[in-house]
């Protein structure tokens, strides 16, 4: 496990800036996210597909009743790339169930947030920040 | 110690410091006039005169990306360049100065295009003047020989970190036959000493990652810690110069200066023109004229107070410019001596010429003429002019 650097001036800068490994660690890259997935654990069918796509392993797991599952989301370093509710096959599937209804509807299981229908059944929504702020407390 | 005189050719004196010095990387592109240095180097691999790991590449570009490679998995690196290709590599210089990577460069100063042309001046070393390297001029084979030995001690040390490149004049040195005074390799290798590198980014115990990015918070923090280095760096080539001296028996400063101690009128050279301004003093010593020479071997650290302390008693100098900066006021030397001045309180009448560019003969008779010139500014009969043309056709 690695410290955190304390770095205070140019003198505590170690030679051509060579850091030890790990320090990636202290870079939270959540904070260049525009828009933010939102777990919806009540229909997540613990499949892992979105943690086996995630760039960043910004997906958590945890210990549950039967082994490991699912966590929340590490918003200190997901980016915010749109790949896990693209990925997410509950999302494929109301995906598809909702253009049968309707072949005119432009969706993808990405951008499906908000269309009538959608929300009840996805897994994974995909916000923008303010809403992901006002409506579900993720800053 | 028992010294071989040999006849050697700057290329071929850079050569056998290398040899001597024993690498384990050198990474190389060949490039006219310093083509014969890895030349003559890759002979001595082939027949296992050192242990070096010789990287041909396929250009100066790739030539000092793998040296940086190389020197970052701490192994003791070297290469040679020259021109075009030293101007290829400008773009991984900052980075292997930035990273602190103690590289050795023989450097062949040659013009750069356009157009085209293959003899010196020093328009491709002065081009990476801002680079972060320090740089060392020679004015001939035997300091070009002496200073490359001098390099390794001067990168690697704790305090300074920094790569170093030892620059020839090219053609006038690189391929002048002249006396060199060799050294026993066994002695070289003992003043060298062992490679301890900075870091290691193949020590797998120890992880670390080298060039990462470093943005507003810390990058000007970063640059300080060079900037302190390369103030190191002038200390550390004094002492190195002079345990040079205690062992070899030649002595080695930022500056030389050459009957300055009386002079009324101080030419400041670099490079091969040293030697011809020498013998330009001695015939205008015969005249009666109190001339000097300052002629500067570091220009990376700029020696400015050494040089200020110099001129201060001068009634007139002269910079001798092998590069055009197309500034409009002088050529590089002239203005960071000018600048060195400013802040010394010095006020010296100050002449600045421009010569040799691309090859171009400097004669005695040229240099004899800038000390009259200079006699003339003194005597109130004319001004100092800047940027000056020597032996244009005009």
């Amino acid at each position: 496990m690695t410290t955190k650097p304390d770095l205070k001036t140019w003198k505590d800068i170690p030679v051509g800036g060579v850091v030890e490994s790990g320090t990636s660690e202290y870079f939270h890259t959540g904070g260049w996210r525009s828009k933010v997935p939102v777990w919806q654990k009540q229909n997540c069918i613990q499949c892992m597909t979105c943690w086996a796509f995630c760039p960043d392993n910004a997906i958590k797991v945890v210990d549950g009743p039967k082994g490991k599952e699912r966590g929340e989301f590490d918003y200190d370093f997901c980016k915010g790339c749109g790949i896990c509710p693209e990925e997410c096959p509950q999302n494929n599937k109301i995906t598809k169930e909702l253009k049968a209804k309707d072949a005119n509807l432009k969706i993808s299981p990405s951008t499906g947030t908000g269309t009538p229908g959608f929300d009840e059944k996805a897994a994974i929504l995909f916000v923008g920040l303010k809403e992901a702020k006002d409506k579900f407390n993720i800053k | 110690m028992e010294k071989t005189i040999a006849a050697k050719t700057g290329n071929e004196a850079m050569a056998e410091a290398m040899r001597q010095i024993n690498p384990d990387v050198c990474a190389a592109y060949p490039i006219t006039p310093a083509t014969e240095i890895m030349q003559i180097f890759a002979g001595f691999v082939n027949d296992g005169k050192v242990k070096t790991n010789l990287i041909t590449v396929e250009s100066e570009h790739s030539a000092m990306s793998a040296c940086v490679g190389s020197a970052a998995s701490g192994a003791r690196t070297m290469t040679a360049t020259s021109s075009q290709g030293l101007a290829l590599m400008h773009e991984i210089l900052f980075i292997a100065s930035g990273i602190r990577l103690p590289i050795v460069m023989a450097d062949v100063n040659r013009a750069l295009s356009a157009p085209i042309n293959i003899h010196c001046d020093h328009s491709d070393t002065m081009a990476e003047r801002d680079s972060g390297w320090i740089q060392i001029f020679s004015e001939n084979s035997q300091e070009a020989y002496d200073s490359m030995l001098q390099a390794n001690r001067i990168a690697e040390h704790k305090d300074v970190i920094t790569p170093v490149m030892v620059t020839t004049d090219g053609f006038i040195i690189s391929h002048g036959m002249e006396r060199l005074e060799m050294y026993p390799d066994a002695e070289v290798q003992k003043f060298v000493g062992e490679y301890k590198g900075p870091y290691n980014v193949l020590d797998v115990d120890h992880p670390i990652t080298v060039g990462s990015i470093v943005l507003t918070d810390y990058y000007l923090e970063y640059k300080k810690a060079q900037h302190e280095a390369m103030k190191a760096a002038k200390r550390v080539i004094l002492e190195v110069g002079k345990e040079f001296g205690k062992t070899f028996g030649r002595e080695y400063g930022l500056i030389e200066t050459y009957k300055t101690d009386d002079a009324d009128f101080i030419v400041i050279a670099m490079g091969s023109t040293a030697g011809t301004a020498k013998a330009a003093i001695e015939e205008l010593r015969l005249e009666g004229i109190k001339a000097g020479l300052l002629k500067i071997r570091v220009f990376r650290p700029f020696p400015a107070e050494e040089i200020a302390a110099v001129l201060a008693k001068a009634k007139a100098v002269a910079v001798l410019d092998r590069c055009e900066s197309m500034s409009n006021q002088a050529g590089p030397v002239a203005t960071e001596v000018k600048a060195g001045l400013y802040d010394a309180g010095v006020k010296v009448p100050l002449a600045s010429y421009i010569y040799g560019l691309g090859g171009r003969e400097i004669y005695i008779e040229d240099i004899k003429n800038v000390y009259r010139e200079l006699k003339a500014i003194a005597d109130g009969k004319s001004k100092p002019e800047q940027a000056k043309y020597i032996g244009l056709k005009a």
